[in-house]
């Protein structure tokens, strides 16, 4: 990036809105249905708007707010029209993308003055829909690499990240069970979740005895396919003490595309986008006030477990092909000194494409969790890399 | 009749470069003002935005970088298991394919292994595709 950053404008930014409600669906029971047998993908039971909806009711019952609060919205999966329609929202401003982004243009409008209080919502009912994330039905989302193999037979997010970690094995020494302490950690965090849909733990055993999907990535390194919602509000600082819950500040943010060569898979495998990584940490820890090591709750975007060794390299957690070590002896399980993906993440909570993390890192600093509770919580961080376009937001107590 | 395989993404440029495959020559664009090659095809140099090039003849040949196995079947026409690699050309450009007379067990980082063509057939026609193999048989 030839500019340089405007931390002067930015700076002021810090604190200047909060997370006052959040909602979510039902993944664990959902996912189970009747007689707690899983739902076969493709055997519809609802739709993106039926989860959203429910997301949206509960975030701001949990506010304390109603919908005649709300001026500004960002729907992510859905139509922004429909949306507003079945919700009888005429919004002044209107956003969407990942849940990251989503927050970093929530505060923007609301700094702006467009509007006030912003609800972000997500609905993906992809297991009713039978939705497909390799083969011939694949599609890029914007992401050319994620199809244009397809003449050679590769294609899969999963494939793509096998790659990546077969990159680190070589480079590194990288070995598969220390990639297993992930999922292992995930799951176990997951099993302190009651609303999360996997429940029962796996030992690293049952990691390396599972198959490989694209290997050298195996079953526990992929994400669920599971329906759900998630909503958040997020609303002006000084208008947060009316709420129900005790405000949660966005304290800080960076944004990153590491895109030249991206379908190349350049960035992917020569750089594990850490150029983005190191680029998101030079706006975000400045503008919050904090290092990595303030950090006392992390969650990084897990579709698959290999992210993480990648985001904690990246951001400077441990050096560059130290993750595997790093991740070892519970360093990273509630308890430990980097507690990550504390709801159970992707892997094991719930595949909520980046936006199951924001609730949990939330309730994380309100507290009272009960044993998933990390104790003394003060400043979280969420990391999103999606194919290098990083994002990152530090969430921080308010006073 | 050549081997049906999951349909390929079609632009101008794209045509362009498979149209060489039906001749059997691996040529990717290279700017004819900085000199970067680029893949996949496009219409800019995102060196420098030129929109001159000319398709250049590569020397086939390029390096491991990575490597991944399917074991689960994703398309009919490659059923698991089914290894892909990512190779660094020696023109600089990376280039993912699949391996030909080597299994994954024999890949190693940094193996040279150079061009071998078969064919192919989709909606768009008959081509040849581009794969890699090890440097003597």
């Amino acid at each position: 990036m030839a500019t340089s950053l405007d931390r002067e404008r930015l700076g002021p930014l810090k604190d200047s809105v909060a997370i006052v409600g959040v909602g979510e669906t039902d993944y664990g029971s959902d996912y189970r249905g009747a007689g707690g047998k899983a739902v076969a993908k493709g055997e519809a039971r609802y739709d993106s708007y039926t989860l959203a909806s429910r997301a949206l009711k509960r975030a701001l019952d949990d506010a304390g707010l109603n919908k005649d609060d709300i001026d500004g919205l960002c729907v992510a999966n859905l139509s922004s029209e429909r949306a507003c329609e079945l919700w009888g929202m005429n919004p002044r401003w209107s956003g969407g993308g990942d849940a990251a982004q989503s927050i970093i243009e929530a505060t923007m409008a609301i700094n702006c003055g467009l509007c006030t209080t912003v609800a972000l919502v997500y609905g993906n009912a992809q297991r009713s829909m039978n939705t497909a994330y390799g083969g011939s039905r694949v599609t890029g989302g914007g992401i050319t690499s994620y199809f244009y193999y397809a003449p050679w037979g590769l294609t899969s997010q999963g494939a793509l990240y096998a790659l990546l970690f077969q990159r680190h094995k070589l480079l590194y020494g990288t070995t598969e069970e220390q990639l297993g302490a992930i999922p292992v950690a995930f799951r176990k965090h997951a099993c302190m979740n009651p609303n999360a849909v996997m429940q029962k733990p796996i030992t690293i055993d049952d990691y390396l005895n599972a198959r490989y999907i694209a290997e050298p990535l195996r079953l526990f390194d992929y994400c669920l396919i599971n329906d759900g919602g998630v909503a958040i509000i997020v609303r002006r600082a000084d208008m947060a003490k009316d709420c129900r819950q005790p405000p949660i500040m966005v304290s800080g943010f960076g944004w990153s595309e590491e895109n030249v060569d991206a379908t190349q898979l350049r960035p992917r495998l020569k750089d594990f986008y850490h150029t983005a990584h190191r680029d998101v940490a030079a706006q975000v820890y400045p503008m919050a006030g904090v290092t990595p090591q303030d950090i006392d709750v992390f969650a990084t975007y897990d579709s698959f477990s290999v992210h993480l060794l990648a985001s904690l390299e990246g951001f400077g957690f441990c050096k560059e092909g130290e993750g595997g070590p790093f991740v070892q002896e519970g360093r990273i399980e509630i308890g430990g000194d980097l507690p990550c993906n504390t709801s159970g993440g992707m892997l094991s909570e719930s595949y909520m494409q980046s936006w199951n993390h924001q609730p949990e890192l939330v309730r994380q600093l309100r507290g009272g969790l009960g044993q998933r509770q990390v104790q003394g919580a003060e400043v979280a961080q969420y990391v999103h890399d999606v194919a290098g376009k990083c994002k990152s937001i530090i969430y921080t107590k308010g006073n | 009749m050549a081997t049906p395989r999951p349909i390929r993404s079609m632009d101008p440029y794209a045509e362009q470069f498979w149209s060489y495959t039906q001749i059997k020559e691996f040529r990717l664009q290279k700017c004819s003002e900085c000199g970067k090659f680029r893949w996949p095809p496009g219409p800019t140099c995102d060196r420098c935005l030129s929109d001159e090039f000319e398709w250049t003849l590569m020397a086939g040949r390029g390096k491991i970088l990575s490597w991944t196995t399917f074991h689960r079947s994703y398309f009919p026409e490659y059923p698991a298991p089914h290894t892909t690699i990512v190779l660094e050309l020696d023109e600089g450009p990376l280039f993912a394919a699949y391996p030909v007379k080597i299994g994954p067990e024999d890949l190693s980082e940094g193996m040279e292994l150079s061009l071998r063509w078969t064919d192919g057939l989709d909606e768009f026609g008959d081509y040849n595709l581009p794969v890699f193999g090890p440097l003597t048989e």
